[in-house]
């Protein structure tokens, strides 16, 4: 495996992305002017600490400042970015050579340390790093020379130059402890940082990639509330908005002076069937709860078809890896009464937990209440706050609403939330020949072998696992339409959170 | 019986009829609107979302494609009831609370005051959002939120009321005649300061009926698939800007409910002008 | 013979705000300890909020030994009472900074916009309130009336996002959003407080004026009152030089706690206009569990409301000679 300036990495997204590119900006970028874009959050949580990045805030801030070893093309494939090439012959041991022109703000070189630093403090529990799990993949980071890193995983994988573009895997300067400022290698300088309020970059005229940022500044706030965010851009106040309700989308279209930034991406919110209680952990009841999702409802009343049908499994359909054979389930009223014979329901109403934490879950319980209430099965609605709701309510109940945002790789999103010994296997199953696959796959170079493989995973999951993923929420943005050079990437809004170098403004 | 309401509603004048008018409509919704409801009121029965007046849904269709209509008659009943009795629980304890600290020993008053001071002084909105983190949302814990809020306010108003009326010469020379403070409290005080305290009544129920409809903006009010008015005004908000029914309706209901309460307070005959006069 | 008056009244009030300033103290040590236990009953802690659905054994515990959050609750509570104590409010474990550091960037900024809704507010409600006493029942009192009632008939989060559908969105005349760049100029911070100024007022006023307007009232049934219009004393005159004075106790106990309600309960309007002050800077350590944020926060709104109320005090003895004796 080897990825190098030249040579790109996997079929990508291609096929299925196609007719979603927007009209391609023919015209030139220019340089000059300013935006300010607005997230759906600001907190003093509000951080600059890559490792602590929590929210889309904090990912699209991080992007302003600091670069990864790798980047993600438009089709989420993995690029080159400080990383002047990245080689593996095992998919175990990968040796990075880094770039020779790349200078922090404070205008010390970039060097192999920055790079050890950065990731082996990913693994200190005490650094409150989000990939934790991930980053315990790396078995030693050591510095070769100057600009050569030598990583060696506990196990091969191929998704390396994936994992390194995430923005919690961003480098920072070795041996920095205070976050109240940032000095990245990233095309803007960090000029003031309010947490819970604003974020300012001023343009890094030594950024290594010639003639970009193209804007002179770029501010970055939180507006909570959809309804004010929707305001803020209509009004003028902001050029760029994250995350959109599906019903705020004709106000922004008819205004004439802005457009919306559509994503399909694999965002999804699950109902979790716990193995480990009564009555979700009964096959039939898993089985029939997954009949009783009414999808095409879900994705035209709640999503106002800004969503994608899923299949139970979290591939989602225009992934290159989805598996299009696997027969679709849909709503089939008489077939969840057959399994719910068969599992033995109840007589006392089911509690059924969701909070608007994990997105659209509020609703789709309603629907799940509506259609349980038609075939002799009985749910207590229970919303809970969306504060709380990770640590308190996620996993912990026997029925319950999860959400989970898109992972660049299949192999991140099978480990993490698939595999029997993840921290967070939210139905809490085991299945042996999914957890072996799981490791073939990843250490499998070849992409049409590796297809098949996931294949078969994708149809034990949505066979088996207590998981039911009705819909693929489409991530949808609005901006001025002076702002240039936006496209979707499927791993999350704003350019899966890394628009900051590719805008441009003319205005 | 019949006839001292038909002299009391004779005697009302024509903003508090129409204040009487509207308490009684939305009375009667609560009590008998869900069961005047077309569509069941969680159910999606429109294709369109914020759908405008039509003959199927008289009050258009809301951000998910239920019934307005059948929503808003279901809805009545928690913003009535609710607020009603908040506010009655939060002014009767306020009041009951003012009148014995005017009366009692320095130490209790001051107690009592200090407590009121505590509950206070933590802002509303954020001590039920703590609240409804520890133990879930719930119409008991929403009574309890609202009356625990709007307490603290009655009891200082009565109290000041209380203490001023305490200090008039009728209580003095009530006190020389060697009344007990029981008799004090509830036959020459209360009743002077009842009709200030309605008109605080008219306004908490106002408040609380914005509260629900505060916390039901930071997520903390009735829970979906139930609604009251202040959370359908909440989560139709987003199609204010076409002018949906969804929305318009909601917030119509409350603005009639609020002023009908208020209407009605105002033009009740002083009982306190009456006694005053007679001393 | 203003020296004797001024003396007189000073010897009443010093006592009283002494005496006041000791049962303030108490107060606040009663809702540091509330919030404290409230506190304990909220589920999960800093540790776990900011990991999240990241949040995996030894990650929270590392975490939580880095915060101290091992340690038993009373004596993290005891610790935290002896920094207030000796002046040190702590340190805020979410945002990692010293908070009085985070306070003093977020205070400035809601007593701003307390004190200029107060400002437009108070003379508003008191106009309000004496008009339609003095005209009980006429057309003006009826039209004031519903004015008043109509503007708090609507939720707040309604009214400031109608406000700004039509000042920002359509008209372009003010800033949708109230986040102030550090080198405003006065102008522009009046322009980006305007409306969330106007939905604050819209909310207070109301009450204010109808507490204004019954306490007048119910002044005006005295005998004295009809005793001075008998006199011939002007009906203007009487209501602000007797009835007035008289009334003042209701009156500014009602505008105390409204105005306390522009600190703590200007949530929502924080929230739709982006307006960074306190109270969202406490409902966020609330969600993220940050105690010494949350108790700072909650210390200040509670020595704001005693400090209004002890005005509030003051004013109703200093103009009510019957109360002095109490």
């Amino acid at each position: 495996m080897r990825l190098s300036r030249r040579q790109m990495l996997g079929t990508g997204f291609a096929a299925g992305m196609m007719p979603l590119l927007p009209r391609m900006a023919s015209a030139q970028p220019r340089r000059g002017g300013h935006v300010t874009a607005a997230c759906m959050s600001s907190s003093t949580a509000d951080t600059l600490d890559p490792a602590k990045g929590a929210l889309s805030t904090d990912y699209c801030r991080h992007a302003m400042f600091y670069n990864g070893l790798t980047d993600y093309d438009d089709n989420a494939q993995p690029r080159l970015s400080l990383a002047e090439s990245l080689d593996s012959s095992d998919q175990m041991t990968w040796r990075v050579v880094l770039r020779d022109d790349v200078k922090f703000h404070d205008g010390s070189k970039l060097t192999a340390d920055d790079v050890v630093f950065s990731l082996l403090r990913l693994q200190d529990p005490a650094s409150g790093s989000k990939v934790k799990p991930i980053a315990s993949q790396m078995a030693s980071v050591r510095a070769v020379s100057p600009r050569d890193v030598e990583i060696v995983l506990t196990s091969p994988n191929v998704d390396l130059p994936s994992i390194l573009a995430q923005s919690h895997f961003y480098i920072i300067k070795a041996g920095t402890t205070n976050f109240s400022t940032a000095n990245g290698t990233g095309p803007f300088r960090c000029q003031t940082f309010q947490p819970g309020v604003r974020t300012l970059g001023v343009r890094n005229e030594d950024y290594f990639r010639d003639g970009r940022p193209y804007l002179d500044s770029l501010e970055l706030i939180g507006i909570p509330d959809e309804v004010a965010r929707v305001n803020a851009l209509l009004s003028g106040d902001v050029q760029m908005i994250l995350a959109i309700n599906p019903r705020s989308t004709r106000r922004i279209r008819e205004s004439g002076t802005h457009d919306l930034l559509v994503t399909p991406s694999g965002l999804y919110t699950n109902l979790i069937m716990r193995r480990d209680a009564v009555p979700t952990s009964s096959p039939d009841f898993v089985l029939g709860m997954k009949y009783l999702f009414d999808r095409e409802l879900i994705k035209r009343a709640l999503f106002r078809d800004y969503a994608t049908i899923g299949n139970d499994h979290p591939i989602p359909p225009f992934d290159p890896l989805y598996r299009a054979d696997l027969p679709q389930r849909t709503l089939d009223l008489d077939r969840a009464r057959y399994h719910f014979a068969r599992a033995g329901l109840p007589s006392t109403p089911l509690p059924l937990y969701c909070s608007p934490a994990a997105e659209g879950s509020v609703d789709m319980a309603s629907v799940l209440q509506e259609y349980g209430s038609k075939v002799g099965l009985k749910l207590a609605v229970n919303r809970m706050p969306a504060d709380g709701y990770w640590s308190t309510h996620w996993m912990k109940h026997p029925l319950g609403f999860g959400n989970t945002n898109p992972r660049p790789t299949a192999d991140l999103m099978f480990s993490l939330f698939y595999k029997s010994t993840a921290a967070w296997n939210e139905s809490g199953w085991k299945n042996e020949r999914f957890d072996r696959l799981l490791l073939e796959a990843r250490a499998q170079g070849d992409f049409a072998l590796r297809k098949e493989i996931y294949g078969e995973m994708q149809e034990i999951v949505a066979a088996e696992c207590g998981t039911a993923i009705p819909v693929f929420i489409t991530l949808i943005d609005g901006f001025d339409k002076r702002v240039k050079g936006l496209r979707p990437i499927p791993l999350g809004g704003f350019m899966g959170y890394k628009f900051p170098e590719h805008v441009w403004w003319e205005g | 019986m019949t006839n001292a309401i038909r002299s009391w509603v004779k005697a009302l004048s024509g903003s508090g009829l129409i204040g009487l008018a509207l308490v009684v409509f939305w009375l009667l919704i609560a009590i008998i609107g869900p069961f005047l409801a077309p569509y069941d009121p969680g159910a999606f029965v429109a294709h369109d979302v914020f759908a405008s007046f039509t003959g199927a849904h008289l009050l258009g269709s809301d951000y998910l494609g239920r019934d307005v209509l059948s929503r808003l008659l279901s809805g009545a009943r928690y913003s009535v009831g609710l607020a009603l009795a908040a506010a009655l629980l939060a002014s009767t304890a306020g009041i009951a609370l003012a009148l014995l600290t005017a009366v009692s020993p320095r130490w209790l008053d001051e107690g009592v005051s200090r407590f009121m001071d505590t509950l206070i002084s933590i802002p509303s909105k954020i001590f039920s959002l703590v609240l409804v983190a520890v133990v879930g949302s719930s119409l008991p814990l929403l009574l309890l939120v609202a009356s625990i809020t709007y307490m603290p306010g009655s009891f200082r108003i009565a109290r000041s009321l209380a203490v001023n009326l305490a200090q008039m010469d009728y209580v003095q020379v009530a006190r020389c005649r060697g009344e007990g403070a029981a008799y004090i409290a509830i036959r020459e005080i209360l009743p002077n300061m009842i009709h200030p305290m309605l008109a605080d009544f008219g306004l908490r129920f106002v408040f609380i009926v914005l509260l629900l409809s505060g916390l039901s903006f930071l997520g903390l009010g009735v829970q979906p698939p139930d609604a009251d008015l202040g959370s359908l005004v909440r989560e139709n908000i987003s199609g204010l800007g076409e002018a949906a029914p969804a929305i318009l309706m909601p917030a119509i209901a409350i603005a009639t409910l609020t002023v009908g309460v208020n209407l009605l307070i105002d033009a009740l005959p002083g009982r306190g002008r009456r006694m005053a006069g007679k001393e | 013979m203003a020296g004797p008056a001024t003396r007189g009244l000073l010897a009443t009030a010093l006592p009283l705000i002494g005496k006041r300033i000791a049962s303030g103290m108490l107060t606040l040590l009663l809702v540091s300890l509330v919030v404290f236990f409230i506190a304990q009953l909220l589920p999960g802690d800093a540790a776990q909020e900011m990991l999240g659905q990241a949040a995996t054994a030894d990650a929270v515990a590392a975490l939580r030994e880095k915060f101290g959050l091992d340690r038993p609750a009373p004596e993290r509570y005891v610790r935290w009472l002896v920094g207030m104590v000796t002046g040190d409010p702590g340190y805020s474990l979410v945002a990692n900074m010293a908070v009085s550091d985070v306070i003093a960037a977020r205070l400035p900024n809601s007593l701003l916009l307390a004190a200029l809704s107060a400002l437009v507010s108070v003379p508003v409600a008191l106009t309000i309130g004496i008009l339609s006493a003095m005209h009980r029942d006429a057309r003006l009192d009826r039209g004031l009336n519903v004015a008043t009632l109509s503007m708090v008939a609507l939720p707040e989060f309604l009214v400031a996002t109608l406000a700004v559908l039509v000042f920002s969105v359509q008209l372009r005349w003010l800033p949708s959003i109230a986040l102030i760049p550090p080198d405003a100029s006065p102008w522009l911070i009046l322009r980006s407080l305007a409306m969330p100024i106007l939905t604050l007022s819209v909310i207070v006023i109301a009450q204010m004026a109808r507490m204004t307007r019954a306490a007048i009232i119910q002044q005006l049934s005295q005998p004295y009152v009809e005793m001075a219009l008998l006199k011939g004393i002007k009906p203007a005159r009487v209501v602000l030089t007797h009835v007035l004075p008289n009334a003042i106790g209701p009156i500014v106990n009602a505008m105390a706690l409204s105005l306390s309600y522009l600190l703590g309960g200007a949530i929502i309007v924080e929230t739709i206009f982006n307006y960074p002050g306190l109270a969202s800077l406490m409902v966020n350590a609330v969600t993220s569990r940050d105690m010494p944020l949350l108790q700072a926060c909650a210390m200040i709104f509670c020595t704001a409301y005693l400090l209004l109320v002890l005005i509030a005090d003051t004013v109703a003895i200093l103009a009510n000679p019957r109360l002095r004796n109490r």
